[in-house]
């Protein structure tokens, strides 16, 4: 089983992002973490691989920073990392994104001559939630895709996934190859062990840039070729705070909220 | 073709029935088409679903496309998908409208791969600037921070959070339009075996009047239930944050929040809750909100109508108590 995970590298999402005075995200303070619905993702090709065995390949568009992140995944199950950065990249968007990963895959594939039978990636990074990577990819790649797994079985030619629903979940088959995007699986991903840790930090990263791609078209990423655009950033309107009770004792405090709310009628 | 001005609107159904969004998207797609000249075109795919077709063209749509036949009665994406490129090709929408639900949000980017169309996902808003260009509000960080987007392409599309939008108030007679769409086999890679139920009530948090939602600070799984007596005695509908989500202590279809239902109830009431951003962005478009906290300076009283400052579990009994009376009293 040969497998690709897709990992984006996102501002820590238990930290509250504001504007700053220029109008744009503050992110100075905010430690960038692997998007933790790719870490479940690996988790879950991790314990795929450790069940039918495979390599895994992680791959991240970004800056040079997302190297730290790479080196983790290494630490909790990847067996190869590759970054994707060139300048010609920066602020593409998820058609560019997708065009880039999609040529990554087929340049790994092609220099170690071995296909991938399976595409991790999350059911969405947590900075703007789109949940359009994934399938895209597949749309891209031509070939199936399933999202919001929390459980994977494989066999010879099809994976059997089940796919979170808001009542359950669905049963669903795809043939392979295919992607697939990750929910939060009843599982958290493992912590790496110190050995893990020291092997991972010896590992190479590799680098993937523009000119290492064929097939990449220009016309499809960059700042300046992007299909949506943001115009404007700003913070939702607040509402106005109303009255704070606090009495001697939470029998009045809950007796005065009470009478409050018959007098507004409200139930 | 770029000229062409209208709006199509996939109305996915479920149990034979329009989804909720799907109505509502109507709202937002006939605004923009009045503006723009052009007209609304419903897309209803699936099996013997004749009244809900029927109910789209009662709702706002000028025309809807139904695609029956006993091939749609089960959902399979690829071939939704299939038969919705299909009818854009036809169609050459200038925008497409899907309705932000879990296969909604799988069918956009899919499409959009196959018409290199910019889409905007989870679009609370939409207006149109003095230039003429559709402008679409997205949320960013977990809603922190609003993004208003364009899309360059044509055509666009644009995924439609759920309860953002009014549905339409007069009702209409569009037309309804049976056709017949041929799809090709190999477009199927992937089958849905089986889908299952684990919850069998209906929780219905986006149209309920009074929500008591519980958070961490309920402590636990039985003082939980507090939440759940309040909400059974004022008739309303439990919610949760994530935490009390993770914590075991309801299922997930409770959640409220940018990550669960954005919901506009006439009372909502936070138990132990922080007020997050993730959390207070599902719960804005609330009438009167009551919150309940002992930590003085918790983000949740700046969005509160009535805040009270004190131990949930002490005063919930309490409150519970003295509606009770009212409510006998009445
Ligand atoms: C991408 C993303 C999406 C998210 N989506 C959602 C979402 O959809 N919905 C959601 O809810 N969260 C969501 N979250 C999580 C969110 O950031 C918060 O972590 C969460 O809302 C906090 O839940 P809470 O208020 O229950 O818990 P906490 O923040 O831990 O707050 C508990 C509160 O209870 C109070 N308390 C404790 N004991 C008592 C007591 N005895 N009496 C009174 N008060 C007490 C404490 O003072 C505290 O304020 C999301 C996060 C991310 C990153
Ligand atoms: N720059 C990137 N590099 C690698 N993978 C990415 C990147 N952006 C998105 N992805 C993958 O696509 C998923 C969905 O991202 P999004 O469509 O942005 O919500 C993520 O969880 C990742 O698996």
């Amino acid at each position: 089983m040969n497998i690709l995970v897709c990992i984006k590298q996102v501002p820590d999402d238990s930290v509250e992002v504001h504007l700053n005075a220029e109008g744009k995200p503050d992110l100075k303070n905010i430690t960038p973490v692997v998007n933790a619905f790719d870490t479940y993702a690996l988790e879950m090709a991790a314990r795929l691989k450790e069940s039918s065995e495979g390599e895994i390949t992680v791959v991240c568009m970004g800056d040079a920073s997302a190297k730290n992140s790479l080196k983790n995944c290494l630490a909790v199950g990847a067996d190869y990392a590759f970054l994707i950065n060139d300048a010609a990249f920066e602020d593409s968007d998820t058609r560019g994104i997708t065009h880039v990963l999609k040529n990554a895959a087929k340049k790994i594939e092609a220099d170690t001559d071995k296909k991938f039978d399976l595409i991790f990636c999350g059911k969405e990074a947590t900075d703007a939630a789109l949940g359009q990577v994934g399938p895209m990819l597949a749309e891209e790649l031509g070939v199936g895709v399933i999202t919001n797994l929390i459980d994977i079985q494989l066999d010879t030619d099809k994976v059997t996934a089940k796919q979170e629903t808001e009542e359950g979940y669905r049963t669903v088959e795809s043939k392979i190859p295919c992607v697939v995007t990750v929910s939060k699986p009843e599982y958290d991903p493992r912590y790496p062990t110190i050995k893990n840790k020291m092997a991972a930090r010896k590992k190479p990263i590799g680098n993937i840039t523009m000119s290492d791609m064929t097939n990449i078209k220009a016309e499809k990423v960059g700042k300046e070729n992007t299909l949506v655009n943001a115009i404007k950033l700003y913070e939702p309107p607040k509402k106005e705070a109303g009255v704070k009770i606090q009495e001697e004792t939470d029998e009045d405090s809950a007796l005065k909220a009470v009478a409050m709310m018959a007098e507004a009628k409200v139930f | 073709m770029a000229d062409c001005k209208d709006i199509m609107v996939y109305v996915e159904t479920a149990e034979g029935n329009p989804v909720k969004v799907a109505l509502e998207m109507l709202s937002p797609a006939k605004e923009l088409a009045d503006a723009k000249g052009g007209k609304v075109i419903a897309v209803v795919i699936g099996n013997n679903i004749h009244d809900a077709a029927q109910k789209i063209a009662q709702a706002g749509a000028d025309q809807v496309l139904m695609i029956d036949a006993p091939e749609y009665e089960k959902y399979n994406m690829d071939v939704y998908a299939d038969v919705l490129a299909n009818l854009m090709k036809e169609i050459s929408p200038e925008v497409l409208f899907i309705g932000g639900t879990q296969d909604g949000k799988d069918l956009a980017p899919i499409l959009s791969s196959k018409f290199e169309a910019g889409c905007a996902s989870d679009v609370m808003n939409i207006k149109i600037d003095d230039t003429g260009k559709i402008v679409f509000t997205c949320p960013l960080y977990g809603g922190t921070i609003l993004e208003d987007i364009e899309i360059t392409s044509f055509p666009k599309i644009a995924v439609l959070r759920s309860g953002a939008f009014p549905k339409l108030e007069d009702s209409t007679t569009g037309e309804i339009i049976e056709k017949q769409v041929s799809i090709s086999n190999d477009c199927i890679h992937a089958n849905i075996v089986e889908t299952v139920k684990e919850i069998a009530e209906s929780v219905n948090l986006e149209e309920a009047e009074v929500i008591v939602s519980g958070g961490r600070g309920m402590g636990n799984k039985d003082d939980f239930k507090m939440v759940e007596d309040l909400s059974n005695l004022l008739g309303g509908v439990v919610g949760a944050t994530r935490p009390a989500i993770e914590e075991g202590w309801i299922s997930k279809i409770h959640q409220v929040g940018q990550s669960g239902k954005i919901v506009a109830p006439k009372l909502y009431i936070a138990c132990g809750i922080s007020g997050a951003t993730q959390h207070i962005s599902g719960i804005m478009n609330s009438d009167y909100i009551v919150a309940i906290n002992k930590d003085e300076d918790a983000p949740i009283f700046e969005v509160a109508n009535v805040g009270i400052v004190g131990d949930v579990k002490k005063v919930l009994p309490i409150m519970i108590e003295e509606i009770k009376k009212i409510k006998e009293a009445q």
